[in-house]
């Protein structure tokens, strides 16, 4: 019986199954661009607005006020093996804020981004009805200098929400018929461009901002199946900018169909002690795991965490120093503010193996810079999370940075016990290497376990190269972006097949 | 402006197949001690199923909406496209079943101020001395308006809740969380009580020490990730897409696993999502299906699938909602006797991972018992790897039951052949 797209990607498990169900969806009207509902001085005024009235209703709390609203649209066009399609949508919503006596922080939350939905919940939220838009500079509250939408494309021509459907489908077109690896033996193939544009503002008395984001995702997907099981490939880039600054080169695509094709080794790895490469794809979900479950405010109220991770402990290898850093060029995590509307720095956590930093939020700062309050899609929750991680390049090469074990590729997954420490990395395959070269014997399928600390202290060197990938997962049914920019690292850890062999 | 009836005359002007939409129109409070956070949200949500005929086939689409802005025309095209993209063998719609009936509404949340019912439920949960809690709660009310080409409509009302804490006792912390659709039934109070004493364990407990075993897996253990827990792998064996591909060992009327049928007390496993006040019950599916119960394992052959109306069409059956709340009947096992040669008796897991396709999971403990010859030493760490189809299928299953969100059966399980790896 023939299976459909959904059931062929929910089948398989490919990360970006989400992306290319999402583009095969629609093909709406054209272009819907920024400002085409609500003229960004005016989302300024409402929400100077909603600030001056809540700070009326509060004036012991005033300068805890604060006011978000965000305006996003995202573009994502795709070309796969069953067909091609382009998707747009658009969300918008405010979050009003402001911490009473009680120490609490209160929040109304709504999808109305118009004066009126501002007003309602600006009321609920002070618990009075009515208000007046008040104007910088006109015997009103000080918000500081205007806010302007910048960061944006420069013009029309460089914006990618501008391009019709057809220069969309062009892209992933040109990133198909690159490949010229691919064979009948891969049973689906998928190429993805993926924008988001993202409009935010943020007010509190003496501070406005507002800034425009343009995330731009390509990704590639090859399956090829590989006796009982499917061996997937995928490759993926993302940034801020253009939505051809950072493109695929011919090469880089046909390696992925290339990987996808490589063939099993029969049987199972023998579990074990093993000297291994993490490849910088498997370094980055172990980065941001690491970042997000042990490096946080709200980590830190773990008494297991804030003891083992105490500034100034060293946790891990001299040679690991990385920083959260969202002022980072074209970072896909990157931000010009957070959602809490402090401007972005760099965040340093560790230092030569020792903890030095970690992300906070206003709540969760306590003596330490806040910065990091980031809500899911701009409207959920706050939560302490990284933005762009990057890890320092030693001097190592990639791919002999072992001379005999195994290189770990094709990141899966990894869980982290924040109280234990214990971390379960689950990786797509291992490729053995002796005497510094591959052997040519390949298993699908590997854990990595161990305990963090020791995987991190163990590291024993690091490459001179780095790769950056894009994050785009979903929390509360709303998006959540940062990227992770790392060189592959050496350590020695027990490795396992994941599957037995059938 | 998106709204109810304008989707709909968009459904009917552009003579969709067959189509169901459901209306959400949902209320949330939040009271969060680990962010100080006290949030009140509004919010409408929509959830579209299409079916487009065409000459090649059906296709389906489910798409949400939880913007208010934008025109129906759109959305409606969108969803035709999307359905459009997804074109499978053709299939008819089955005639239209009644809903259940069942009560999902908590009346003690149905009414009044949500921020001050969410503080309530919150300050109410008591943390013993030697403690601290950081306590969240969310509490949902909605309204649900669903309705069909087919002429059918259904409203109903709803409560959910949901809560959890960070539960710190000396150097030790555990997280817990509980979801219920009443207050009475969240019972986060007990799982703060048993939190602390496992912690309180965990402060003397030792290491692993490798080698075989029989295994028990208690409530937290058997439940980890506050859903089905272990129970998932058999809502996965029991999808009936993975089935039709042929990618699960489950095959209907064969045992789930080698001798499951020849134990005592065979396996049977029931999904019933029209238990009242349960998580997983709904009078009907997102897909218009009226929800109901059906076996999934009984004396321990596989017995039933999940069926979406397109799975149900294929099969000739009815849809019967998908896997809901999963119902397991207990058994006569009554615990760990004071004889038993070598027993781990797992309380709760740091990860659980599950293959798909085969059943084979890894087991990773954050807290276990070592029972020797009545001697019981508490240990963290360690890994046990299964056939988890076969383990749960050949195990024996306590006569203390649980009621935990979706879950409905025995509080424990025996699994006699195990390896504990250090």
């Amino acid at each position: 019986m023939a299976l459909n797209r959904r059931e062929l990607l929910g089948g398989l498990g490919a990360a970006s199954a989400s992306a290319i169900l999402w583009a095969m969806g629609c093909r709406t009207q054209e272009q819907d661009t920024l400002g085409a509902r609500a003229d960004a001085d005016d989302v300024a005024a409402w929400l100077r607005s909603a600030v001056v009235r809540i700070a009326t209703a509060f004036p012991a709390q005033a300068a805890t006020a604060h006011a978000l609203a965000v305006s996003r649209a995202r573009a994502t066009a795709a070309v796969d093996v069953l067909g091609r399609g382009v998707s747009r949508g658009r969300v918008e919503g405010v979050v009003l804020r402001v911490q009473l006596r009680d120490g609490a922080w209160h929040e109304e939350v709504t999808a109305d981004l118009s004066r009126a939905g501002v007003d309602v919940i600006a009321g609920r939220l002070t618990g009075r009805s009515g208000g007046r838009d008040v104007a910088p500079g006109r015997g009103g509250p000080d918000f500081g200098p205007p806010a302007k939408l910048v960061a944006g494309p420069s013009s029309d021509a460089d914006d990618p929400l501008a391009l019709r459907d057809r220069d969309l489908l062009e892209r992933v077109d040109a990133m198909a018929s690159a490949d010229t690896a691919i064979s009948s033996r891969i049973v689906y193939a998928a190429s993805v461009l993926d924008i988001d544009d993202t409009a935010l503002w943020s007010v509190a008395l003496g501070r406005q901002r507002a800034q425009r984001s343009v995330r731009v995702r390509r990704s590639v997907t090859r399956v090829a199946w590989n006796g009982t099981r499917p061996v997937i490939s995928e490759l993926a880039r993302g940034w801020r900018g253009g939505v051809d600054d950072l493109a695929f080169a011919p090469a880089e695509i046909q390696g992925v169909s290339e990987d996808a094709l490589a063939l099993m080794t029969p049987g199972e790895l023998a579990d074990g002690d093993y000297d291994i490469e993490l490849a910088p794809a498997v370094v980055a979900i172990v980065l941001d795991a690491t970042a997000r479950e042990l490096l946080t405010s709200a980590a830190a109220r773990r008494p297991e965490v804030a003891a083992r991770l105490a500034v100034g402990a060293t946790v891990a290898s001299p040679l690991l120093s990385l920083v959260d850093d969202p002022t980072a060029a074209a970072a896909y995590g990157g931000f010009a503010f957070d959602d809490e509307g402090a401007d972005a720095r760099p965040v340093p956590l560790l230092e030569a193996g020792r903890v030095v930093g970690r992300l906070a939020d206003r709540a969760g700062a306590g003596d330490a810079a806040a910065g990091r309050g980031r809500r899911p899609g701009h409207l959920g929750p706050l939560e302490a999370a990284p933005s762009h991680l990057r890890l320092a390049v030693g001097s190592g090469t990639r791919g002999k940075l072992v001379g005999s074990g195994l290189v770990v590729d094709g990141a899966r997954g990894c869980v982290i016990d924040p109280s234990s420490d214990r971390v379960v990395i689950s990786a797509r395959r291992a490729d053995a290497v002796g005497g510094g070269d591959a052997t040519g014997r390949k298993w699908a399928d590997v854990e990595v376990v161990g305990e963090l600390g020791a995987l991190l202290a163990a590291v024993s060197a690091v490459s001179a190269d780095a790769l950056t990938f894009p994050v785009r997962d979903e929390a509360l049914g709303l998006p959540r972006w940062r990227s992770i920019e790392t060189p592959a690292i050496a350590t020695r850890a027990h490795v396992r097949a994941r599957r037995r062999a059938t | 402006m998106i709204d109810r009836k304008g989707l709909v005359r968009v459904l009917q002007d552009r003579r969709v197949a067959d189509w169901v939409l459901t209306e959400r129109e949902q209320e949330l409070a939040v009271v969060d001690e680990r962010a100080g956070l006290q949030r009140h949200e509004t919010r409408t949500q929509w959830t579209l199923v299409v079916h487009d005929d065409g000459p090649t086939g059906r296709g389906s689409a489910r798409v949400t909406i939880d913007a208010l802005g934008g025109r129906p025309r759109d959305v409606v095209e969108q969803a035709l496209a999307l359905a459009k993209a997804a074109i499978g063998p053709a299939w008819q719609s089955a005639p239209l079943a009644a809903p259940a009936k069942v009560a999902l509404e908590d009346p003690a949340v149905a009414h009044g101020d949500l921020a001050a019912l969410a503080g309530a439920l919150l300050a109410g949960v008591r943390v013993p001395p030697g403690a601290t809690a950081l306590r969240h709660v969310v509490v949902l009310r909605e309204q649900v308006a669903a309705q069909t080409h087919g002429g059918l409509h259904a409203t109903w009302a709803a409560t959910a809740i949901r809560g959890g804490a960070l539960v710190t006792a000396g150097a030790r912390s555990l997280e817990i969380a509980r979801e219920a659709r009443r207050l009475d039934d969240l019972a986060l109070g007990s799982a703060v009580d048993e939190a602390v004493a496992d912690l309180r364990a965990l402060a003397g407990a030792g290491v692993p020490i490798a080698g075989p075993c029989a295994l028990v897996l208690t409530g937290d253990a058997l439940l980890h990730g506050g859903e089905l827990g272990v129970w998932s792998v058999f809502a996965t064996q029991a999808d009936a897409v993975v089935e039709r591909q042929g990618l699960t060992r489950y095959r209907i009327g064969a045992p789930v696993a080698l001798g499951a049928e020849l134990v005592d007390e065979p396996l049977a496993i029931a999904s019933d999502g029209a238990l009242d006040f349960r998580i997983g019950s709904a009078p009907m599916g997102d897909g218009g299906d009226a929800v109901r119960r059906f076996a999934l394992v009984e004396g321990g052959r596989a017995a039933g699938l999940a069926l979406s109306p397109r799975e149900a069409a294929f099969r000739h059956e009815d849809p019967n909602g998908g896997v809901r709340n999963l119902v397991v009947a207990p058994g006569t096992w009554a615990g760990i006797g004071a004889d038993a040669a070598r027993v781990v008796e797992v309380r709760r897991l740091r990860s659980l991972a599950i293959d798909a396709y085969t059943g084979d999971a890894s087991l990773e403990i954050a807290l276990g018992i070592d029972h020797v010859h009545g001697e019981a030493r508490p240990f963290t760490g360690g890994t046990v790897r299964l056939d988890l189809l076969g383990a749960l299928a050949r195990a024996r299953r306590s006569k203390d039951v649980i009621r935990r969100g979706a879950y409905d059966g025995p509080a424990a399980v025996w699994i006699e052949d195990a390896e504990l790896i250090s």
